[in-house]
């Protein structure tokens, strides 16, 4: 999962624009799904680059998953090359959802 | 922009699925449908040209068509590799598209000659070229799993079936078996229903129930004793029904495959109570609920192989009925709307993802509709079965009247999924 406390205040705030990616299946966002695990943000070379996996390997909902996080950083981010890289280690389980996630699923 | 997306270039396209979901909903109706020109038959014995017809219609138009184009959409998620050939997959839905009428037809027809064997061969072909493909990406896939082992067990079940329905077939009409093809019936029923369909009911749902909860239960060992005891199950009761020189351990096999339901029983239990996701559609309810619904028919085949003093062919038939207008048919019915919205929505909002505000996949059917016709279905469903049993011809015919309303009401809900259009009014998510 990504350690908030390592990032800039810009990547903090990349990281809250995500909470608009939402999961079709579940609801809920990626970042409190646990899907998200880096994100860095490097202003003078103007990129973004994104880690993050999904709840199962070859999900269906993932090609519109990627897309939305590519949509975002987009719009937010205009003039920035951003990089959205899929890993799936470690594996995501339900461990990975923040407390608000199970919050909100619960 | 750079995307580096795996799931990108790996989905399985739209129109290797989708025809089957189709085809197996209008089965579904025709089904139905023929349930209510053989009341008469409900009352005698099994091996009638009408109940064969609608067991075939049932079993391979409805049940098998359905989990092959599920299968093809979600193995590569059990398997964790992508299906390698789209083709491959598309050439299995003409064959068995193809095939499936002709048997049918032949059975209600009883024309066991040409009609039905063309029919028959064209599904088994049909069969090994889904095994071909399966087998293909499990070799790719750079994991193991019980659940791709279930699946691909299943799926030799599901040939060892077919190639037997072939044999029984053409024994019709030539001499290949020592004794008349009704002796086989009841291992070539048993190797579908608890081989392919049980078998692979377990390997799917072990993956998407707890997926779908979000659980944190896993017990692969558990799912080992399954697959062992089933599997144990399946080929003792097939032993003895084909050696009748062996002592009768019928009822031993079926405490087997009854003790493997009961773990897996338990699975889903642990699954769901471990869940994080605290609300249930109903969906995913009636999927938990069709599994325990294999305890009937198991109790009824305790019953009859015991060999107690009751009326043998009313349960012989409300076995068969059970298994696949109750078990079988609760269990798609659930998942019809847990996997087909999902299918669709991510192929007609893929490229306005991130962009536009749409409907949730979950949207996509009408939700009124489903309820309602799950109520006609297991009224209908009750009311056949104890037509069945105590042999009232009204209620056969109303039950029948009630199943094909629901049928009709799945077909159009069905069809409201697969033609939905992209909603281009939509607002965008951000304005800037």
């Amino acid at each position: 999962m990504i350690n908030r406390s390592e990032l800039s205040e810009l990547e903090r705030r990349a990281l809250v624009h995500l909470h608009e990616v939402i999961d079709p299946e579940i609801g809920l966002n990626i970042v409190d799904l646990g899907l998200v695990y880096s994100l860095s943000i490097n202003e003078e070379a103007k990129s973004i680059y994104v880690e993050m996996t999904l709840t199962t390997q070859f999900c269906p909902m993932g090609d519109s998953i990627l897309k939305s996080v590519e949509e975002t950083l987009n719009d937010y981010y205009p003039g920035y090359q951003a990089e959205v890289k899929l890993v799936f280690e470690p594996r995501w389980d339900a461990g990975m959802i923040s407390e608000e996630g199970q919050a909100f699923l619960g | 922009m750079e995307t580096r997306s795996r799931a990108e270039s790996q989905e399985v396209p739209l129109d290797v699925v989708v025809p089957f979901y189709l085809y197996a909903a209008v089965f579904l109706l025709i089904s139905c449908m023929m349930l209510i020109f053989a009341t008469e038959s409900f009352q005698g014995h099994h091996f009638q040209p009408d109940l064969l017809a609608i067991t075939h219609a049932m079993a391979l138009g409805w049940g098998t068509m359905m989990i092959l184009g599920a299968s093809y959409q979600l193995a590569p998620v059990l398997v964790e590799s992508r299906l390698q050939s789209p083709l491959l997959a598309r050439v299995s839905f003409v064959l068995a598209g193809l095939g499936i009428p002709f048997l049918v037809y032949g059975f209600y027809s009883f024309h066991l000659g040409w009609v039905s064997q063309v029919g028959a061969v064209a599904i088994n072909l049909a069969v090994i070229f889904y095994i071909i493909n399966l087998a293909w990406s499990v070799a790719k896939s750079k994991t193991e799993n019980i659940h791709a082992i279930f699946m691909v067990t299943a799926s030799c079940w599901l040939l060892v079936t077919t190639l037997l329905g072939l044999v029984l077939l053409l024994n019709f009409t030539i001499d290949l078996l020592p004794q008349d093809s009704l002796h086989y019936l009841s291992t070539h029923a048993h190797s579908g229903i608890v081989g392919w369909f049980l078998l692979l009911v377990i390997g799917v749902g072990s993956r998407l129930i707890p997926m779908f909860l979000i659980s944190k239960y896993t017990n692969e060992g558990l799912l080992w004793a399954v697959y062992i005891l089933v599997n144990l199950g399946l080929l003792l009761l097939m032993a003895v029904e084909l050696n009748p020189a062996l002592p009768d351990l019928r009822f031993l096999s079926l405490i087997l495959i009854g003790g493997g339901i009961g773990l897996f029983l338990y699975y889903l239990i642990k699954a769901h109570q471990q869940r994080i996701r605290r609300k249930v559609d109903e969906q995913i309810k009636l999927s938990l609920a069709s599994v325990g619904m294999f305890v009937i028919p198991l109790i009824i085949l305790c019953v009859v192989i015991t060999g107690i003093e009751i009326p043998r062919p009313e349960l012989v038939i409300a076995y068969g009925f059970c298994v696949f207008f109750g078990w079988l048919t609760a269990i798609i019915l659930g998942m019809t709307f847990k996997t087909l919205p999902f299918i669709v929505w991510s192929k007609v909002y893929r490229h306005q993802s991130g962009k536009y505000r749409h409907p949730d996949p979950k949207d996509l059917f009408d939700h009124h509709i489903y309820r309602f016709g799950m109520v006609l279905y297991i009224l209908g469903f009750i009311g056949f079965l104890l037509g069945i049993l105590i042999k009232i011809e009204f209620l056969l015919i109303f039950s029948a009247a009630l199943m094909i309303l629901s049928s009709i009401l799945y077909v159009w809900n069905v069809l409201k999924v697969v033609f939905h259009k992209a909603k281009h009014h939509d607002k965008p998510i951000r304005t800037q």
